[in-house]
């Protein structure tokens, strides 16, 4: 990969999350009541000497830009977020790190499920053009694209767990319950899995096979797959090897691009089923109007969709020998 | 971005309502453009007189005084079954359209003017504008804008307070959803007209424009937007299933309105009462399935449109 | 165009032994192939794109014939089938193309029956093609040797590492640098992605290569250049080949023999010199005035008035009579039948029965001239690329 190609992606990224520290500052001073008093709010039995040393801290004695604006962005780096409204005492870096877990498990799998299938769907979709899948695959992908996420989770909780009882309605394990082995543990935290993770995936799974089909159906009129059809390569060969190389390019960024977009759809997804990760927090937060907490989900979403975004690049880069030189 | 710069958009109006009438024409003739446009009819006339459909939307007070039942399945008398505040689901179902729809378009012409305006001027004036803009573009492209939303929602409401002021008839908590969905979501569409404005610069008749003497500002009312005009309305399309959808979903985490109630507003009632675990399909499924429609219409709309227009497809075919 | 066209094949021109397709190859013909049978034999073969708008008769009942070692030249302006025809031949044809009549025999064996997967075998192991514009017939994800190698692998099941070799050897056979192999189509010019396109289709060793505008997309003398090594490979490798072109110059360096095409028909079709040296269409007349003559010192283009026909509805007698000067009552009417004057084949009525092939160039008394109310509605096309050539 050319350095300059890395170099200008990391600048890239770096501008991004400066910008997304910015906003973060600016929602913190746009709150009613004093910053101090937001920060502090959710410690107990504030003196006015821990009062004077917030103030110093986060430089609320100096102008608003830059000084404050510096004393914030150093906070931020160094991982200090400030306190949670609601949980008493706590930071939002310990709310979070309690949260990401689940979160990380549900999201990661079924974007992984989703890529797997939904790609695999889109390429047959397209390279079959007219087919009956295509037929099939294009409308259940268009249908599943313009349902909200939750929603599929509401419908097959109704039907899997409410009507035929095979899988719990909520949570991540039973509430009371101990365990003979770790097995039985896993077996009861899958069962609970099942669900929300077949709800993320499905969700994904339209989004992905509609982005896919289109980059195939773009593709496989370009002229080197007509080279290849002209060797006499099998068909499936020339699809594996000649189109699906090519249409991979778009998608990963567009899939890429949309993932600030997914994670809205899997935070309501969290809430249908209380599974306890990033989303529920979201919405905890929410109603008790726990500015810090929301702030952090903010920076921590979307810092990860950066780098997500920025290992996207180099995906890219690694599939593109045009972007490499 | 501000109502001073509105008219640049409006002075297109007459051309753009020309063209409409043969892009229906050619819509009709296509399966997709004519399923979505049938969608479209349906809950557009729904949207506009729910009141004589269904009468006045009820409230608890109304399902108490007729002593409706609580939760029932649908029955003859009530076609899609009663609420646990015991309104009739057919009658909020069908007002839900006029909220949801309403908040939806509203916050798409909030979106693409600002996109319009950022695209535009992005593209014409290029160079130092065109990097910053694009750079924020960019920004607001990539990051999770619906968490974004949340807080600032949450944020703007503190700081107005309780209104329970209405404007045009639509309350204060919506006002701020509209305009929340309107600032956190116009770059793509930003993105999509800075291109095409790019591609017009170059083209011939802007130069002679520019020959003659004309200001800049001239030229882009004159010469540019109309021709993106197009690009525009197929892009509102996709871009109103996507202002429904982040509606609901801002009401279904709790941001909605219940005096008001939207189709995602239904949906988080049903939640709040665990409707699907209680085996209330009813509750759920009709505002779900009007939600899906309505977005899968415009999804295929705006995709036939953009076959129809964009001329980087339409020279594939 | 030069009065001294030469063929440019000394060994045809000697007339003296022509090779049948059994001796110059390296491999046993394919199974069912008649040892005795033409190379390639189409007749009457007719390609039709289905459209919502109606059906285009893009090829439209076109017969010729390539012997062992020949070099044909199909030319027309743009939109009159003469790649369709081409792709014919091994069916690489858009989805909604589809060949409704005739035949293609390769060896005897007609190919048009055949199913997709047993079509197949014969691409590019008989019939291979080199693209128009390498950049986009070469896979941007591949380096070079690997695209080289892989119908070597896929279809010949030759080793991973000969292959290899052999896409060496083909790359230096065309004047490419063994080492540039493990290049990717962008980091090479032109001119080289189009040597590289050549050593592809030569890979299997194919009986027919056909170019379709292998050099338009070039500059001059690139393409000077491309057209010679496909004239030294052709004598080397004693291939045949049939070249796709507009520009009638490169058909006159490096054909045998030349088929004019319009509106999906043959128009005329004979060895080079004879046709260029005496047009008899009136369309071979006129496309050959539409090239500045070097030799007159005269530098005015002839352009041939009107459009192409819609061929969604093609005029019903002669397809060119709405642009023909000497069109006739009869041409607007009745097809014209194709006559042969020793080696060339016409089909126009100026060359009726009576006729002893001397070319007209005069209109014949009754002529009704063109007439702009049978002049086609436009196609999608640049009416006369001839010109821009």
């Amino acid at each position: 990969m050319g350095s300059a190609y890395l170099v200008r992606r990391l600048a890239s990224a770096a501008i991004t999350i400066l910008l997304i520290v910015l906003i973060n500052f600016l929602l913190f001073r746009a709150m009613p009541g004093s910053p101090e008093r937001i920060i502090l709010r959710g410690v107990p039995n504030v003196t006015l000497e821990r009062l004077e040393a917030t103030r110093e801290r986060w430089g609320l004695n100096e102008p608003l830009f830059p000084d404050q604006f510096v004393s914030f962005l150093q906070a931020t780096a160094s991982g200090d977020l400030g306190f949670s409204f609601v949980a008493r005492g706590q930071t939002v870096g310990e709310v979070l790190a309690q949260r990401i877990w689940p979160t990380l498990i549900l999201f990661g799998l079924g974007e992984l499920v989703a890529i797997v299938v939904g790609l695999a769907l889109g390429a047959y979709s397209g390279w079959r053009r007219g087919g009956p899948i295509d037929f099939v695959g294009n409308g259940v992908s268009l249908i599943l694209y313009s349902a909200p996420y939750f929603l599929l989770g509401m419908i097959l909780l109704l039907i899997f767990a409410t009507n035929l009882g095979w899988f719990p309605t909520f949570g991540m394990l039973t509430a009371g319950a101990t365990y003979s082995s770790p097995v039985d543990r896993l077996v009861d935290f899958l069962s609970h899995l099942a669900l929300p993770l077949a709800t993320v995936a499905l969700g994904l799974i339209g989004q992905y096979a509609i982005v896919m089909r289109s980059s195939i159906i773009e593709t496989s009129s370009d002229d080197y797959v007509t080279t290849a059809r002209g060797m006499g390569l099998k068909d499936s060969r020339v699809l594996r090897h000649h189109a699906l190389p090519n249409a991979m390019l778009p998608t990963v960024t567009l899939v890429a691009i949309n993932l600030g977009y997914v994670v809205a759809g899997a935070i309501t997804v969290e809430v249908v089923f209380n599974w306890p990760g990033l989303g529920t927090l979201t919405v905890e937060a929410l109603t008790a109007r726990d500015y810090p907490v929301l702030q952090g989900v903010f920076l921590l979403l979307s810092v990860s969709v950066v780098l997500a975004n920025l290992a996207a690049d180099m995906v890219y880069g690694v599939l593109d020998p045009r972007v490499r030189t | 971005m501000t109502v001073s710069e509105l008219p640049i958009v409006r002075r297109t109006g007459s051309g753009r309502a020309m063209r409409l009438g043969g892009l229906v024409r050619q819509l009709l003739r296509r399966p997709d453009g004519f399923a979505g446009l049938c969608i479209l009819v349906f809950f557009g006339v729904i949207a506009l007189v729910p009141d004589l459909l269904v009468g006045p939307l009820q409230t608890p007070v109304t399902g108490l005084e007729n002593g409706y039942p609580r939760l029932a399945p649908p029955s003859f008398q009530f076609p899609l079954g009663t609420d646990e505040l015991r309104r009739d689901m057919l009658n909020l179902t069908v007002h839900g359209a006029r909220v949801s729809m309403v908040i939806g378009l509203l916050a798409t012409v909030i979106t693409v003017v600002i996109g319009v305006i950022v695209g535009v001027v992005s593209g014409f004036i290029g160079g130092r504008t065109d990097g910053v803009l694009m750079r924020i573009t960019d920004f607001f492209l990539v990051i999770p804008t619906f968490v974004l939303a949340i807080i600032l929602t949450s944020i703007i409401r503190d700081m107005i307070g309780s209104a329970s002021r209405e404007i045009l008839g639509i309350r204060m908590t919506l006002i701020v959803i509209i305009i929340v969905i309107g600032i956190t979501s116009w770059a793509s569409t930003a993105r999509i007209i800075r291109s095409q404005t790019l591609s017009l610069k170059e083209r011939a008749f802007v130069d002679r424009a520019r020959v003659i003497g004309a200001g800049g500002g001239h030229i882009m009312n004159r010469h540019i937007l109309p021709n993106v005009v197009n690009l525009i309305v197929a892009n509102a399309v996709l871009v109103f299933a996507g202002a429904v959808l982040t509606e609901t979903t801002l009401s279904f985490i709790g941001l909605g309105d219940p005096l008001q109630p939207s189709w995602g507003q239904i949906l988080e009632s049903s939640r709040e009462i665990g409707a699907p675990s209680l085996g209330a399909w009813w509750y759920f499924v009709p505002p779900g399935a009007c939600i899906v429609l309505v977005v899968f219409a415009f999804t295929l709309l705006g995709s036939a449109l953009d076959e129809m227009l964009n001329p980087r497809r339409r020279a594939r075919q | 165009m030069t009065a001294e066209l030469e063929p440019a094949n000394e060994a045809a021109a000697a007339g003296a032994h022509v090779t049948t397709a059994a001796e110059r190859r390296h491999r046993p013909l394919p199974k069912l192939a008649d040892p005795a049978a033409p190379l390639l034999e189409v007749e009457d073969l007719k390609t039709h794109f289905r459209l919502e708008s109606g059906t285009v008769r893009a090829v439209d009942g076109v017969s010729f014939r390539l012997d062992a070692g020949e070099a044909l030249g199909i030319a027309g302006e743009s939109g009159c089938g003469k790649t369709t025809t081409a792709l014919s031949l091994i069916r690489l044809l858009p989805a909604n193309a589809r060949i409704v009549a005739g035949s293609v025999k390769l060896y005897g064996i007609d190919l048009v029956p055949k199913n997709d997967n047993a079509l197949r075998r014969y691409r590019w192991r008989e019939i291979s093609i080199v693209f128009q514009g390498a950049m986009n017939a070469l896979n941007p994800v591949h380096r070079l040797h690997d695209q080289i190698a892989e119908p070597l692998m896929e279809r010949l099941s030759v080793s991973e590492k000969e292959a290899r070799k052999r896409a060496g050897d083909l790359l230096e056979l065309v004047g490419i640098p063994r080492k540039r192999g493990s290049a990717y189509p962008h980091e090479l010019s032109g001119g080289m992605r189009q040597r590289a396109m050549i050593a592809m289709a030569l890979a299997c060793d194919p009986a027919i290569v056909i170019g379709d505008e292998p050099t338009t997309a070039l500059d001059v003398m690139v393409q000077a250049q491309i057209l010679e090594l496909l004239e030294d490979l052709r004598h080397k490798l004693g291939l045949s080949l049939i070249l796709i072109t507009h520009d009638l110059s490169v058909i006159a360096e490096t054909c045998d023999r030349v088929l004019i095409m319009y509106a999906g028909r043959v128009a005329e079709e004979g060895p080079v010199h004879e046709v260029f040296r005496r047009p008899r269409h009136p369309y071979t007349q006129k496309l050959l005035s539409a090239f500045p003559n070097i030799h007159a010192d005269r530098r005015t283009l002839d352009v041939i008035p009107g459009m192409p026909p819609d061929l969604r509805h093609p005029p019903p007698g002669c397809r060119f009579a709405p642009r023909c000067a000497f069109a006739m009552a009869v041409c607007t009417e009745v097809v014209p039948p194709e006559t042969r004057f020793d080696d060339v084949r016409v089909a126009c009525h100026l060359y009726g029965p009576e006729s002893d092939g001397t070319p007209v160039t005069v209109a014949p008394a009754d002529a009704i001239g063109p007439s702009q109310a049978l002049v086609g509605a436009p196609l999608d096309v640049p009416p006369i690329e001839v010109l821009e050539g």
